[in-house]
This record gives C-alpha cells, structure tokens and sequence, in this order.
C-alpha cells in the first residue's frame, strides 16, 4: 500500500510540474508583461525600469525557477487590474468557491447514488426511465435556466434563501442546488451502470446464495464494487464543477474563485488568471491522487499494482 | 422408504428472449435421498445450471420457474420466500468459477462469517473461529492468516475450497455443486473431488453433482440424470447407467470417457455427431433424434418412458442400446 502511495505521488508530482511549466507559458505568451505593468501611457524608459525590477531580462529558464520558486512561497505576482497581491486575491476567495464545491458535490452524490441503485434494480421499468429522465434534464438544461428558476421560485416567491452574495450559509443553498443537479447526469449514469453489472456478477449470486437479505446484496456486495470507478469520476468531474462555479458564481454573485476566473479574462489581469488556472491544477492533481488512494481502499486488487 | 429431503416434480424454466420463449428446462423430476451424490450429467447448454439455479430460486429476472411439485425436507419450496429461507442455511451451492464467485472487496474471512452470523448468529469471535476450522477442514493450512487475505490473493484450486469451506459454513443438509471443478486443472479437480467426497461421508451431506464429463460421474455418482436439451432422458443407479446404459444418448455419452488400458494414448475421443436443436419453442418427439443412430419415424411421435424399478429411460427402445 505504502509503495502505491509512493509511486501515485510521483506521478502527482510530475504532473504538477507539467502544469507549472504550462502556466508559466500562459503568462509569458499573452504578450509583454513589462508593458502591461507600466500600465498605459507608460514611457519606454519606465517599461525598462519595470523589465529589470522583475528581472524580465533573464534567460527563460532562469526566470521560470526564479518564478517557480515564488510560487512555492505562496507568491503569485501582482495583478494587472486589482493591483494587489494575486496570492492576497485568491485566498480571499477560495473559501466561498470551496464551500460552494463541497455543498454541490454531496447533492450530486445524494441524488445520485439512491437514483442509481434504484434505477439498476429495476432496470428498463418505469422506474428507471423517471430516473433516467430526471437526470437527462439536469444535463439538457441548462444551469443558468435552473439558476433563474430557482431564484424565482425559492428567493422572490417564497423568499426562503437569498439570491445573491454570499454572508451565511442561506446563499449558497440555491448556487449549490443549481451546481449539484448540473453535475449529477454524469454520476447517475455511472452508479446505475455500475449497479447493473455488479448485481450480475457471480459475487453477487454467492452473496444471494448464502441467503443474505437483498438489502445487504445490494448495498454491502454489490454497491461497494460499484462505487469503485465513482470516486475516480470525482475528481474528473471537478474540471465540470469548476467551469459550472464560473457561470453559477456569476449569476449568484457569489464572491468567489469562478467569479473570479471569470473577471481576469474580461479584464484581460493574466497574473490572476495564472494563479487561478494554477491553483485548479493543483488541487486536482490532489483530488486525483486521493481518489487513487480511496479507490485502492476501496478495491484492495488495485493495492498490489 | 424414507421421504426424499429433495423432491423435484415437472420442473420447468422458461426464458423470455427477442426471438421467442426458450424451454430451458422442460418437465424434469427426481429426488435426492439425504447423504447420497446425484450427479446431473448432459452437454453444456442443456439446461443444467437453470435446473440448479431453479432449485435455490436464484434464476435471472428473464428466467421464470414452475413445477407441479418441488419441496425440500417437505417443505413446498415454490411458495414465495421459502427456498429464500432455506439457502445458505440447510441448502447451498458452489459455482463453476471459483475466480469470480468471491467479492473481490472483502476478505475471506469476512465473507465466510456473514452468512453465518446472520443465520445462526451469536459472537462474530465464535463465527470466525467457526471459519478457522471449516478451511482447515477443507484443508487449507495456516487457516487464520487466510481469513485476513483477499480472494485475489488465492489460486483458484485455494478459492474453491474457500467457497465449499464458506457454503458448510451452516451445516447444510443439501450442496449444490455446479461444474465445480471444470475451471480447474486435472490434479486440482481430483482434490476437490475427493474432498467433497470425505466431507460428504464426515457430515452426512447430500450433494448434487452438475457436470458435463461423465467420467467425473463415474468416480463420484450414487445415482445418475442424464439431461439432453431441457429433459431427463435417462436416470439410474451409477452402475445402471455405466453398466446397462439403455438410452442412444447415454451410450453414446460413455463412448466419449476414455478409458484408461482401453483408449490408446492420443487417440481421438467420440464426439457425438451433429448439434443439439433450438430450445425455442416445443419439441414434439425425442430431441435426440437428429443425432440417433437409431432413430425410425415413430420417433417423432411422443416417446414413452421404460424402465423398471429406480432404472428409466425416454426412448422408444425396450431393451438397451
Ligand atoms: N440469460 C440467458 N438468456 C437467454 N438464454 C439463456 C440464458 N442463460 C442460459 N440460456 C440458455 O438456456 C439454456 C440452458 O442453459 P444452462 O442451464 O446454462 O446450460 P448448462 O448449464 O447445461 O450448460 C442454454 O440453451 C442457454 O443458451
Ligand atoms: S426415441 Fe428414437 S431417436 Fe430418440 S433416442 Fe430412442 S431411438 Fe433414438
Ligand atoms: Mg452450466
């Protein structure tokens, strides 16, 4: 186990690196940063002052270990439009886009894999087709329609949660509800799909077999299998919440790292735009070595590979 | 006379598929004394695992049972839920696969006690002691190591000891034994044979032998079915069907054994000539007759059932082949 461990965190660590490298790259691509510091109108003797400061005159490869570096101790450079700290920026925000995330990925598991089950032991009846229909919505919507659906109904009719910032627990119900369902579809499919094969597994007729209820087959033998390929799909599917968090932090006007994202590309501020991309890398390269880590908990085969 | 503690009468599996219902099983009956082997012996795709599956209610959703009479120790098992109540208690089964039969996300241990626990209950200490004992009964040594290890890290000769240690976990009156040997290689298959056969004697077990190689059969069998597309055809004591087989299907079937002495080593083995009909649909007449040497028209008529005391046979021959 300790060796898997081992070898999934190189791995991790290679990929990092390569994400660096690309962040790196995005930034000195978008064109000269010296001029876009000096900011407009700026005289090419200040640019040049600028270019030294930064050290912007060094070899690339000097500047990508001195700038790797910086980014280790937490320093992301300054940001174009805010003028502050990228690092100071991001922090700021994390938190909401964190809660946020957390939140809409237990919905989406809290309805998908009771609608999955469900849908795998009585699959091809009208069970599963509602099922199946509820989750196909959550995809062909889309989640700015729910979005506005919600605010009508639970924020302006009702008036039970807010529609917009992010001061308690109150305003995330509704952006967490939108994000969830939108990322639900993938789940559901995979927890039914799962379902189906593992209930059609010889280990599941032993299990049956031995006389054990249909609620221990189903939810000991058969659902632990299932769940496998689950925990992977997590971590894949943090690319779809975090582009998801973009638009829905958008419409919530929940202050976070989506909204975030989505100013720095209006606003053309590449140093935030790096840090936010580098950042998201990051923490799914994390996600993905700790669902490889679940996972071989989960299916002890993998533990010896 | 005592009762049977199996009975099964006109047992019959149809299943639903695209292009009609498939008569897997078509009317079958015999009985299972208490400490005896009945093997069911025909070709693969005759009906044998649907038959097995049929007795402990384990069918496919596409497959649907009924039978005139089907009771165990005289309960009437196609009541709802009482086959339910009876499998792995008093009836259980093992299964051809050995690699696939055990949940790959649990440990031996844990699979062997749970069953256990849930019928008979008491202390999960007792029940793991329990399973300690039953694999070294099934001779698997350093049994308390083996029950913290996960089934990928067993051979499948080792697996289906876990798996025939795991079904007598509850003492169980009746083991169904489907093809369990066939995944096997021949030294393997003789181990697992012969331990069925002390454990059979130790604790007074009935077992059903499903195989398709009647030379399994002859080393194993009190008494004999031999199955051809969904039906009995013929059914006796292990030395009837070996010393008088009556039924063409039957003798042709034994002319398929080798015999040690007799078959020259290489030798081409008799494979029947010809395929086994569609079990779409009814059959009207002898389903061998296809393939019989024997066959005259009248066998497309509905053949009788001979025999003479625990000895029968469906064809239209009196006398042995
Ligand atoms: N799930 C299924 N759907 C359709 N036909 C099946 C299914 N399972 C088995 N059959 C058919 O039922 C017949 C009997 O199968 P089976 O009992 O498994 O045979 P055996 O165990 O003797 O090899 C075969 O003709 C097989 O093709
Ligand atoms: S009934 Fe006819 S075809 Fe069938 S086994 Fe007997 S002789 Fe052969
Ligand atoms: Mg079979």
């Amino acid at each position: 186990m300790l060796i898997y461990i081992l070898k999934r965190l190189g791995l991790a660590l290679i990929v990092a690196l390569t994400v660096s490298v690309i962040a790196f790259a995005l930034l000195r691509a978008s064109g000269d940063i010296a001029t876009a510091l000096a900011g407009e109108g700026a005289t090419p003797e200040s640019i040049a002052v600028i270019r030294q400061t930064y050290g912007l005159d060094r070899p690339i490869p000097v500047q990508y270990l001195s700038w790797l570096w910086d980014v280790a101790r937490g320093d992301f450079g300054q940001s174009y439009f805010f003028r502050t700290d990228v690092a100071g920026l991001i922090f700021g925000k994390i938190g909401n886009t964190l809660i946020l995330g957390a939140a809409s990925l237990a919905i989406a598991l809290a309805l998908s894999i009771p609608l999955g089950v469900l849908a795998a032991i009585y699959s091809g009846s009208i069970i599963d087709r509602a099922v199946t229909m509820f989750s196909l919505m959550g995809q062909a919507l889309p989640s700015f329609f729910l979005a506005l659906a919600l605010i009508m109904v639970f924020a302006i009719n009702l008036r039970m949660f807010p529609a917009s910032g992010a001061d308690s627990w109150r305003n995330f119900v509704l952006p967490a509800l939108t994000l969830g369902y939108y990322i639900t579809p993938p789940f559901m499919r995979l927890v039914r799909a799962g379902m189906i094969d593992a209930l059609n597994t010889d280990y599941v007729r032993t299990a049956r077999a031995k006389g054990l209820p249909a609620r221990r087959v189903v939810f000991k033998h058969a659902l632990r299998n299932a769940l496998v390929p689950v925990v992977g799909l997590v971590a894949v599917q943090l690319g779809l919440l975090m582009g998801g968090s973009v638009v829905v932090e958008s419409i919530f006007a929940l202050d976070g790292l989506g909204y975030l994202a989505y100013q720095s590309i209006s606003y053309r501020d590449f140093p935030v735009l790096q840090g936010v991309v580098l950042l998201l890398s990051l923490a799914y390269v994390v996600l993905t070595l700790l669902s490889d880590i679940i996972n071989a908990w989960l299916d002890p085969r993998l533990r010896a590979a | 006379m005592t009762a049977p503690l199996l009975s099964v009468r006109d047992l019959r599996v149809d299943l639903k598929t695209r292009i009609g219902t498939l008569h897997a099983v078509r009317g079958i009956s015999f009985d299972v004394a208490r400490g005896e082997t009945l093997c069911i012996v025909g070709e693969s795709g005759c009906g044998k695992s649907m038959t097995s599956l049929a007795l402990m209610d384990l069918l496919p959703r596409v497959a649907k049972r009924s039978a005139s009479g089907l009771t165990f120790d005289g309960q009437d098992m196609m009541r709802p839920r009482v086959a339910e109540k009876l499998r792995g208690r008093r009836m259980a089964m093992i299964f051809q696969e050995p690699m696939t039969a055990l949940n790959p996300a649990f440990t031996i241990g844990d699979q062997m006690v749970e069953a256990y626990l849930f019928h008979v209950g008491g202390s999960r200490a007792a029940a793991v002691d329990r399973a300690a004992q039953m694999l070294e009964k099934v001779g698997i040594g350093s049994a308390r190591s083996r029950l913290g290890q996960y089934p990928h890290q067993l051979s499948g000769g080792l697996r289906q000891r876990v798996m025939i240690a795991m079904a007598l976990m509850t003492e169980p009156e009746l083991l169904i034994a489907d093809e369990p040997t066939t995944a096997l290689d021949v030294t393997i298959q003789a181990q697992i044979l012969r331990l069925l056969k002390d454990l059979q004697r130790e604790l007074g077990l009935a077992i059903i032998f499903i195989t398709h190689d009647l030379g399994l059969v002859s080393r194993i069998a009190d008494r004999v079915v031999v199955m051809y597309a969904g039906a009995v055809v013929e059914e006796g004591s292990a030395a009837e069907i070996f010393e008088a087989p009556a039924h063409p299907y039957t003798c042709a079937l034994i002319d398929c054994i080798p015999q040690p002495g007799k078959t020259e080593r290489g030798a081409h083995l008799g494979t029947i000539p010809g395929v086994v009909p569609s079990l779409i649909g009814r059959q009207e007449g002898c389903a061998f007759r296809d393939r019989c040497a024997l066959s005259e028209a009248v066998c497309a008529r509905p053949v009788p059932v001979r025999g003479h005391g625990s000895h029968h046979w469906a064809c239209i021959r009196e006398v042995a082949a």
